[in-house]
């Protein structure tokens, strides 16, 4: 009793009055019975994090890596786990740290979506007891475990995705499977080689020393929410706080935009046709295909800006004027490179800029190419700029030429054929700490 | 000797933060000062303990008025509750404050131990609160000072939803707020306000309770001519 006074009870006027414009179509909020409400996508500050808002409701997810022994049964696969925070600053009726049952529905539904084996919490023992839950059909594995494995049943990464539920303003299944989807998109583990005297030691490399990898995700589930009203015959999609209160049953359907059905939930409430659920899912699929575009969106202009950011750290003695050159790498499956390096003052060039990542980060979705800038060819060589501006980009050469032969000597394991490749060092990160030896011979350079 | 009045304080109508001295009692002698929510006296100086606009009623009544979610109960408030259980005695009603209230079975006009209404879990009333502290639970009453109803009592039909305190306040001011205003001119609807952030909307057509509680909701942060502005747009988009 002590929370339950907090609970929302809708009122009697409210749940007659929904229902009532539901029989003629109109919802509370002026939407159609089938639009979502406004997505708006945050990708946080830094890689992994990501933040939607779905209407009111506002879901922050958060990715994290870390080695661990891979379990005994998959010794060649990694591990995905979610794991999802009801603060109750989200909603009254949240008690810290101990999930209801609508918490235990949320938790369960990415799961099946994105892996078959998850560790959940459960309501039955201890709020802190994690159990085990292996789901015994192969479900849709939208990222890859198998990519995650480094050593076969010694070191295997494990990724975490915390969920925290910051404001509860309906269908938060729907809003954490898409920022667990858009923080996955965006993280990036570390890299490591195996090494050492028995072959067996892993060796974890600094993310300033060697670019992080990003996951390898084969697919984008999504998760569709309806809301059944009046004995099955009304249906709506993403309901809000309200129409969930006085809903009769609801389920949610994942699709991808390949139009595979990766999972259906319908937890008990009100019994519907088969054909109205069959109607749902071609709803849904058009959704899904439309949202899975929304997610690509955002990520292709994190990845980007985040892009640009690298290649803009110029060192201080480089003049105003040239104070950025961007260049932007193609890497095409079969290796070939393309590269484009414009200066900031032709603003057509920088048309293409916007242009070029998108081919690019789609390929890397595929196999775990490098990103952008990294194809950072540590053999710079200073071949001159394909595009014009050429005077000024030779003078850019000779003001950074110390940083860049710096960069040059950079040792980085994925060396990509070089066409073409110029004043790219101008991009590559100045910041990152040099091993002694590249450092004396840097000396003898500047001299 | 002349009654001076107490030079109103500098602050007043304007903005307070915690701990801002607002009125200094050592020039003030005879006087008495009315302190309502937010201030607090400390020895010769009123402080501000919550942050807000200082409002001063004439003669002598300062208060602190905020704008939250939630609502802190305080006497003579009209409220919208939501009765949540029934007792012997009284009905457990929500009013969106840190403890349920307490309605009595006989605070209705006219009412005996005979015709006790029937409200259900989930009635909504609206009531005027009779007793607030921070300590007890509050209590209502759905009569007014003299023992009338006065459209006190239970509202059926029509639809509620939630708004800031702040938002509230506004729809109550006189002159009537802008968006009420220009809602009132095209469209034909009832509307109860509680102080406690609930609002409920009633009219012959449903699409008209949709249309006032989007173009209330929407308002809370817009100024006179903006409301003004979407409702129009609101009207045209439906005609």
């Amino acid at each position: 009793m002590s929370m339950d006074h907090l609970r929302w009870r809708p009122t009697v006027n409210e749940r007659d009055f929904i229902e009532r414009v539901l029989q003629s179509d109109l919802r509370v909020d002026g939407r159609n019975s089938f639009d979502f409400r406004t997505l708006k996508i945050t990708l946080g500050r830094e890689d992994g994090m990501s933040e939607v808002q779905l209407g009111e409701t506002r879901v922050m997810a958060y990715v994290t890596a870390q080695l661990v022994q891979p379990y005994r049964d998959r010794p060649n696969e990694g591990t995905l786990a979610i794991f999802t925070e009801f603060s109750p600053m989200a909603d009254p009726a949240f008690e810290a740290g101990h999930p209801g049952e609508s918490a235990i529905e949320l938790g369960q539904s990415p799961d099946s979506c994105f892996c078959n084996l998850s560790i959940q919490r459960c309501v039955s023992m201890e709020p802190n007891v994690d159990c085990l839950r292996f789901s015994p059909l192969r479900e849709s594995r939208a990222v890859d475990m198998e990519s995650l494995c480094v050593v076969a049943g010694k070191q295997v990464w494990s990724v975490r995705v915390d969920l925290h539920i910051l404001d509860n303003g309906g269908n938060l299944i729907d809003a954490a499977n898409i920022a667990a989807l858009a923080a996955l998109s965006t993280f990036r583990r570390p890299e490591c080689t195996v090494g050492g005297d028995d072959g067996q030691q892993v060796i974890v490399h600094d993310p300033e020393v060697r670019d992080p990898i990003p996951l390898t995700i084969h697919h984008m589930p999504i998760a569709v929410t309806f809301a059944y009203f009046g004995e099955g015959n009304i249906v709506v999609l993403d309901p809000t706080y309200k129409e969930e209160a006085v809903m009769g049953g609801r389920m949610t359907a994942t699709i991808n935009s390949n139009g595979d059905v990766c999972a259906i939930q319908k937890a008990g409430g009100e019994g519907v046709m088969s054909g109205v659920i069959m109607q749902c899912l071609r709803i849904a699929s058009v959704k899904a295909a439309d949202i899975t575009s929304k997610i690509k969106k955002a990520v292709d202009s994190y990845t980007t800006e985040k892009d640009l950011k690298k290649v803009k750290r110029l060192p201080v003695s480089v003049p105003q004027k040239i104070h950025v050159t961007d260049v932007t790498m193609e890497n095409k499956g079969d290796g070939e490179l393309e590269t484009q390096t414009q200066t900031a003052k032709t603003p057509s060039d920088v048309q293409q800029i916007s242009k070029d990542p998108a081919p690019m980060v789609e390929a890397s979705s595929e196999e775990d190419a490098q990103p952008v800038t990294d194809s950072s060819n540590a053999e710079a060589k200073s071949t001159s700029n394909p595009h014009g501006a050429n005077g000024e980009s030779d003078e850019a050469q000779e003001i950074g030429s110390p940083k860049s032969l710096k960069d040059a000597i950079k040792p980085k394991h994925k060396r990509k054929k070089k066409s073409g490749r110029i004043t790219s060092y101008h991009c590559l990160r100045i910041s990152a700490p040099l091993p002694p030896p590249q450092r004396a011979f840097l000396q003898d350079i500047n001299k | 000797m002349e009654s001076r009045r107490p030079p109103p304080s500098p602050f007043v109508e304007n903005y307070v933060v915690p701990g801002d001295v607002v009125l200094d009692l050592s020039e003030m002698t005879n006087q008495t000062i009315k302190l309502g929510a937010g201030l607090r006296q400390e020895c010769d100086t009123i402080q501000a303990t919550s942050s807000g606009k200082l409002r001063l009623s004439k003669p002598n009544k300062y208060w602190v008025e905020s704008s939250q979610k939630r609502y802190t109960p305080s006497v003579e408030d009209t409220v919208l509750g939501i009765v949540v259980d029934t007792k012997p005695d009284n009905f457990l009603v929500d009013i969106k404050g840190p403890n349920l209230a307490f309605l009595p079975v006989l605070a209705f006009e006219g009412g005996t131990r005979r015709n006790i209404p029937k409200f259900e879990i989930g009635t909504l009333i609206y009531a005027r609160v009779v007793k607030a502290n921070s300590i007890m639970n509050p209590e209502l009453s759905c009569m007014d000072a003299t023992g009338k109803a006065a459209e006190f009592g239970q509202l059926k039909d029509g639809y509620m939803f939630d708004t800031s305190t702040g938002m509230s306040r506004m729809l109550l001011s006189s002159p009537t707020c802008p968006v009420l205003e220009a809602l009132g001119k095209k469209l034909s609807f009832e509307i109860a306000v509680g102080l406690n952030g609930r609002v409920w909307v009633n009219a012959p057509a449903p699409n008209t309770v949709i249309l006032v509680s989007n173009a209330i909701i929407r308002s809370e942060s817009l100024s006179g001519i903006k409301q003004r502005a979407m409702v129009e747009n609101l009207l045209q988009k439906l005609t």
